[in-house]
């Protein structure tokens, strides 16, 4: 066997490799990101910025308004731990079964900065499982 | 029996921390006259720890909810089946499971051909790391995460077992994962005692049946995760980038590169030190699978919580990472002479390595994207997540180029350039070819086409293969690992065709209504209700037709469990290897009026299938260890 060095062919093959990884991150990062936010947190920043966002909440007790034959919900999502602050959500499409008030609830969409509504094109309603919720404490 | 089964894990850990001492010691002094006394050590903490895995079955099975686990997973109208799968529903019995799994995995291993084959030193180097290992989830066992609380007062039933988990998918989806996890750790202990004392054969060839035989649980473990995901969740998917999902998928990329680059030091002799940190960094993965699942570190769907054994996790992947430098350190002398050099990239070799950057690049980006919500809060105020789109743009032509690999690889050379001309021809022909003809029937798409190209070729040079070559079907490893190869290629071609293509519509329906999705026609007809003890069901009966002929009726269901007020899907499909429609019934009133999700999923099963291939084909590959003529 030739005693040559294989290193820079290695060498070149991932500096491509490694640029197309960049690339691939670089465009995903660029589209596909979106806050995670809590609603106080989404309430503390501009509406413009929110053009994305996830939203994670509680829905409350009032202000469900609902078609009774038809797809689509509107309801007040309450910040988990300040009850206070709220903002108005638009939800267009099939709601789950499990959406009720005082479930916890994920929206994904974004603030309509004219309303100021957060409308929304996914609603997850968190997955009810109980695989533990003890020793929070 | 509480007390009888916690003190089992106390003795069990104090055992293994005995053992590793003895280890240890024998190293230190360079006397290894007790490895008999340290290898019935390990028996006996593993019988301690079946005994208590006995009592938590029987306790399951009696129903006995003096067991605050059993009382928390399980109550009376529970069937018996579900009621013993009950063990690993909660993050207690999951661990015991895992530690239960662990030790026999241990105690086989120690009887295999492959354990004799090893030097004493480097066998009392394993036991140290091996028991470490053991005596850490003893830990967890016996400390924050106690499947043997004692329910004071003792409650007069149970609270039942999640109505999700009432499914075959997942009955045997978390076990399977925690047998992958809990097998890892061999290699890695493996690993670390081969390099540690300088032994001459390399631990690839000691660990080769254990990590083969973990990976297949493993991938078994996922594959059933996203059919149970498709069945039961009911939003038409198989695969959500949640952080739970991510979490074992990064166990998998990394042992597939291990599996891959151990084939090549097996052969060669060459890449050594990077199997010894691959190795390592497998079963460390594994346990962040774990740490992610379990700490609260991300947000996810899924609301597991935390059980108070995120930290000892953190810490313990942590202490691995640092045991493993110190060791390619401490061993790194031994092995300066003994490294032989790579081939060139243009070789079986040169592809295996390629392989295993695309794996490690691919687990990188699933843990950065995973962990991104909390490495975003470094500048921005407000944590920023990443959405199912990122993953499928940087990790889907990341996959593409897996199976491209895979069509190419068995045409090269070990040492240098192309081996079978011919091949190549037919190959590169079935990709092109394959490619013309799925533009053709309008896939557009350059990733989608790309990987369909590549899946063709790929079964096409297996086939070639198989019938040009008989070393390819008549020895045991070669064909175990073409058809997990045939496998991969139906899988891509299944992932690339009903992620981008499917279709999806939200209807709400009265009876009489019709709908239309891709060329099928849906009649829904009337919504049944049915109600006894344990549920009450709700069904709507849809009839499909295709061009005027019936294809099918999907009849999907809302249940309501008792015990539980949140109602649960039951998805119903009309099979197909071809375009399968796919039913959710969302919610329905009183007035009949459902609300139904409809999808129609192109070539979908050939996911199953090839994941059955993938996890059924590596059987073939175990085989007994050959002695090398020392």
């Amino acid at each position: 066997m030739a005693k040559k060095s294989n290193t820079p062919m290695y060498l070149v093959a991932l500096t491509l490799f490694l640029g197309g990884l960049g690339y691939l991150l670089y465009s995903g990062l660029g589209e596909n990101t979106a806050y995670f936010l809590n609603v106080s947190e989404a309430l503390a920043m501009q509406p413009k910025e929110l053009s994305k966002a996830r939203l994670f909440g509680t829905v409350a007790e009032d202000g469900i308004d609902r078609p009774a034959d038809a797809m689509g919900v509107s309801f007040t999502l309450l910040d988990k731990d300040q009850a206070a602050k709220t903002i108005r959500v638009d939800f267009k499409g099939v709601v789950p079964d499990t959406f009720k008030p005082g479930v916890e609830v994920i929206v994904e969409g974004g603030v309509n900065p004219a309303s100021g509504t957060f409308a929304a094109s996914t609603l997850m309603t968190k997955c009810p499982s109980k695989y533990q919720k003890e020793n929070r404490g | 029996m509480h007390v009888t089964a916690y003190f089992a894990l106390l003795a069990a850990m104090i055992i293994c921390l005995a053992g590793a001492a003895a280890a240890l010691f024998a190293l230190w002094r360079n006397d290894y006259g007790r490895l008999a006394m340290i290898e019935k050590g390990h028996l006996l903490a593993s019988a301690c720890v079946v005994l208590s895995s006995v009592i938590l079955t029987v306790a399951l099975w009696k129903r006995d909810f003096s067991f605050v686990y059993v009382a928390e997973y399980t109550d009376t109208l529970l069937p018996l089946f579900y009621a013993l799968t009950a063990f690993w529903a909660g993050q207690a019995g999951s661990l015991l499971f895992w530690m239960l799994t662990l030790a026999l995995f241990g105690v086989f291993f120690a009887v295999s051909p492959a354990y004799r084959s090893l030097s004493a030193p480097t066998r009392h180097a394993y036991w140290l790391f091996f028991l470490v290992v053991e005596a850490f989830f003893l830990l967890l066992l016996t400390g924050p995460s106690n499947p043997f609380l004692e329910a004071v007062p003792p409650v007069p039933e149970g609270r039942g077992l999640n109505p999700l988990l009432r499914n075959p998918g997942m009955i045997f989806h978390p076990p399977l994962l925690f047998m992958g996890y809990a097998g890892f750790a061999i290699p890695a202990c493996l690993a670390l005692a081969g390099w540690l004392t300088g032994e001459r054969a390399s631990f690839a060839a000691a660990a080769r049946n254990t990590a083969i035989l973990s990976w297949i649980f493993l991938t078994a473990g996922i594959i059933l995760g996203g059919w149970w995901s498709y069945m039961e969740l009911g939003w038409g998917g198989y695969w959500a980038w949640d952080p739970v999902e991510n979490a074992s998928l990064i166990p998998w990329l990394v042992s597939t590169a291990f599996i891959h680059t151990a084939i090549v030091e097996r052969r060669t002799k060459a890449l050594a030190k990077t199997n010894v940190a691959l190795a390592v960094v497998t079963f460390v993965t594994c346990i962040l699978g774990t740490y992610l699942v379990r700490s609260g570190v991300v947000e996810s769907l899924h609301a597991f919580g935390e059980g108070g054994v995120g930290g000892p996790l953190l810490l313990f992947m942590l202490f691995t990472l640092v045991v493993l430098a110190a060791t390619l350190l401490a061993g790194a002398p031994f092995f300066a002479d003994r490294v032989k050099p790579l081939s060139g990239l243009m070789s079986v070799p040169g592809f295996l390595v390629i392989l295993a950057w695309l794996m490690l690049a691919l687990s990188a980006v699933v843990f950065l994207g995973t962990l991104w919500p909390v490495i975003s809060k470094l500048w921005s105020a407000n944590p920023v997540g990443l959405d199912a789109g990122f993953y499928n743009r940087v990790c889907l032509p990341l996959f593409a180029l897996v199976t491209a690999l895979v069509a190419f690889c068995p045409l090269m050379s070990w040492s240098e350039g192309v081996r079978d001309k011919a091949g190549l021809g037919l190959t590169v022909g079935a990709f092109v070819g394959g490619g013309a003809i799925l533009y053709g029937l309008g896939i557009h798409l350059p990733v989608a086409l790309f990987a369909g190209a590549a899946s063709i070729a790929a079964m096409a040079t297996v086939a070639y293969v198989f019938v040009r070559q008989r070393h390819a079907r008549s020895r045991a490893g070669a064909l175990g690992a073409y058809s997990v190869h045939l496998g991969l290629a139906l899988v891509t071609l299944g992932v690339a065709f009903s992620g981008p293509y499917q279709l999806n519509q939200e209807a709400v329906l009265t009876p009489g209504k019709t709908m239309e999705i891709g060329g099928f026609k849906l009649t829904f007809k009337d919504l049944e209700f049915e109600e006894n003890k344990a549920v009450a069901i709700s069904r709507a009966v849809i009839d499909v037709t295709r061009d005027g002929k019936p294809v099918g009726v999907l009849a999907p269901e809302r249940r309501i469990y008792t015990g539980f007020e949140q109602p649960f899907a039951e998805v119903s499909t009309i099979p197909s290897l071809g375009d399968e429609v796919y039913a959710t019934l969302v919610s329905a009133t009183e007035k009949k009026a459902a609300s139904l999700k409809i999808s129609v999923n192109p070539l979908i099963n050939w996911i199953w299938i090839g994941g059955t291939l993938m996890c059924l084909a590596p059987f073939a590959s175990l085989r007994r260890l050959r002695r090398k003529g020392e």
